[in-house]
């Protein structure tokens, strides 16, 4: 009754600071709606979420008086031991103490939501700080910029530098911005509520991904494992794109334009690439703040090699403490440097790759090696992860199937659905663009700008299918809607 | 090692950009290009670039204060290592 509450207290008031004139009265009323939203999740949270956020800002007046090293160092050791605490000591504390009342004290330290996000959105200020950018917010904008409502959850991790001119901004609300919000939290909705949980649950509720990983007979067939990898990529993909369309729109409802998050990664021809378009506002961090910086200080192809595995073993560590993420983390920076040596091998003997079949087998093969890769992602213990990539690649697995044939026929569907308007999409755009040049005017390219341009009409028809079809396969079978998987971390 | 001027410091870059990172020598580039946002060169490349900027301009560039922004153009580069270069210490 307390959270229904706080939640139309935040509504009321981000409707309040939508209409207000002035820009400062608008940034209190954000604020306020946001820490109301942020306080549902715990007081105690809140306390520390407004601590955090006051201590990073006095440490980049700090280090805005003189940008050194040191004083940068300060701002990161307090924020990394600040992350720590929270969220990796329960896990390595209750593992490595003897006594059993630590181990029970540490257990009952509560993650405060959200705090693997906002903790990067700090420590990306006292960067940019250290690196004299032209930010200079003052106490409320930063504590807004650090809790604002759609973000403060699950991202995506802006930037200052994006955000700051926005809080500036007064208007009121577009009627455009609030039909291209809509739609993406249409979007969204759709991507959550009915694709991503019929992979998790399956067509019958009990016969998805979940119950596929959470068998007690670990005696997968080789194929059952590939479906179980690709299967729980696009229910990640689904969850995780949902919730940043949902957060996107919500914003753009209010004239926010945040960051995108995903840019249709399982398109993507090379590992590298997939990297630059899967949770881009992390992987971008991630680049900008670590790897960069770090590669540079020496010179060398193995340091840079290096530099690569590390950062991307600390993209699986933030996830959370647990042998199998950093092990995903390994998996996905050797998939980064193995396309390295083989682009240097490449040009080194002058092989040229720039045929459709090759591009499709790059394609296929980087698709297979990253879903593969969901396997140490979602195992749920390493010994799990490992003896499910042994199954891969022992040739005699793949005459078992353990898996019910209506899992396989619900992934195949979805997977190829997916590629199939992925594609249509993409032809169907650049038709419309090819078109505005007088020298392509054929028929074909005459009905594809109109298919494009109405593209709502023929496929709300479908999406209404779609949700038919999910009233009438997964509501019936009461299963509870699956939260969203990154709230864990 | 003795700096060049700004134009030959730009062709350098450039040059270096063509056969060395993108590796297709038939590219035709300027020093306005955009090369980081375009997706020319990743942040893999960019380590590289920031070697060659320092050896072409003479310059240390901490990479601490470098955003892939900053590296987007060649010309946005050669202001770049202005802006936070320091000369290097002779050897």
């Amino acid at each position: 009754m307390i959270t229904a509450a706080a939640y139309l207290i935040s509504l009321l008031l981000v409707f309040a600071a939508a209409f207000q004139d002035r820009c400062r009265s608008r940034q209190v009323a954000m604020l306020a709606a946001s820490y109301v939203f942020y306080a549902t999740g715990g007081i105690g949270f809140l306390a520390v979420l407004v601590a955090s956020s006051c201590l990073n800002f006095a440490l980049g007046e700090y280090l805005r008086r003189k940008p050194d090293l040191k004083r940068l160092w300060i701002g990161i050791l307090f924020n990394v031991l600040l992350l720590s605490f929270f969220k990796y000591l329960p896990s390595f504390g209750s593992a490595a103490v003897s006594t059993s009342w630590t181990a029970d004290l540490l257990n009952r330290v509560a993650v405060p939501v959200g705090i693997s996000f906002w903790t990067l959105l700090a420590l990306s200020y006292l960067f940019d700080v250290y690196r004299e950018e032209e930010i200079n917010p003052s106490l409320l904008e930063f504590c807004l910029y650090m809790a604002f409502w759609p973000t403060v959850i699950m991202g995506p991790i802006c930037r200052l530098s994006t955000m700051l001119p926005q809080f500036q901004q007064v208007r009121g609300v577009a009627i455009e911005d609030v039909l291209a919000g809509a739609r993406r939290i249409g979007i969204g909705l759709l991507m959550k509520v009915v694709l991503s949980q019929l992979l998790a649950s399956g067509l019958s509720g009990i016969d998805g991904v979940a119950a596929g990983f959470d068998r007690e007979a670990q005696d997968w067939g080789g194929f059952d494992v590939w479906f179980l990898a690709v299967g729980f990529g696009f229910q990640l993909f689904f969850d995780f794109a949902a919730f940043s369309h949902i957060v996107i729109g919500a914003a753009r409802i209010f004239g926010f334009r945040l960051d995108e998050n995903f840019n249709s990664p399982y398109l993507s021809s090379t590992p590298s690439e997939f990297w630059t378009r899967w949770h881009m506002s992390l992987s971008f961090w991630i680049r900008d703040y670590v790897f960069i910086p770090m590669a540079a200080l020496r010179r060398g192809t193995l340091w840079r090699y290096f530099m690569l595995l590390f950062s991307m073993i600390l993209f699986g560590l933030w996830h959370g403490a647990k042998a199998t993420f950093i092990l995903w983390g390994a998996y996905s920076g050797a998939l980064l440097v193995l396309h390295r040596v083989s682009q240097q091998l490449q040009r080194r003997w002058g092989l040229n790759f720039s045929s459709r079949l090759a591009a499709t087998l790059s394609w296929a093969v980087s698709f297979l090696a990253v879903s593969l890769g969901w396997v140490f992602f979602r195992a749920n213990t390493l010994d799990q992860a490992l003896r499910m990539v042994q199954t891969v690649l022992a040739p005699v697995a793949y005459s078992r199937f353990v898996l019910p044939q209506s899992y396989y026929v619900l992934v195949s569907a979805l997977v190829i659905g997916y590629f199939a308007i992925e594609s249509i999409s993409k032809a169907l755009a650049s038709r419309s663009v090819l078109v505005s040049s007088p020298n392509t005017a054929t028929d074909f390219n005459a009905v594809s700008p109109f298919l494009w341009n109405a593209r709502w009409w023929w496929l709300s028809p479908m999406i209404g299918a779609l949700l038919l079809f999910h009233h009438f396969v997964v509501s019936t079978t009461n299963v509870d809607l699956t939260p969203f998987v990154y709230r864990l971390f | 090692m003795n700096p060049l001027d700004q134009n030959s410091q730009a062709n350098a870059l450039l040059d270096y950009i063509v056969r060395e990172v993108i590796g297709r020598p038939g590219i035709s580039l300027s020093a306005d290009s955009p090369l980081v946002s375009s997706g020319l060169i990743d942040s893999f490349a960019l380590v590289d670039l920031l070697a060659k900027l320092e050896d072409v301009t003479g310059m240390r560039i901490p990479a601490g204060k470098v955003q892939p922004k900053d590296m987007d153009t060649v010309n946005l580069m050669l202001l770049t290592a202005t802006r936070i270069g320091k000369p290097k210490k002779s050897s």
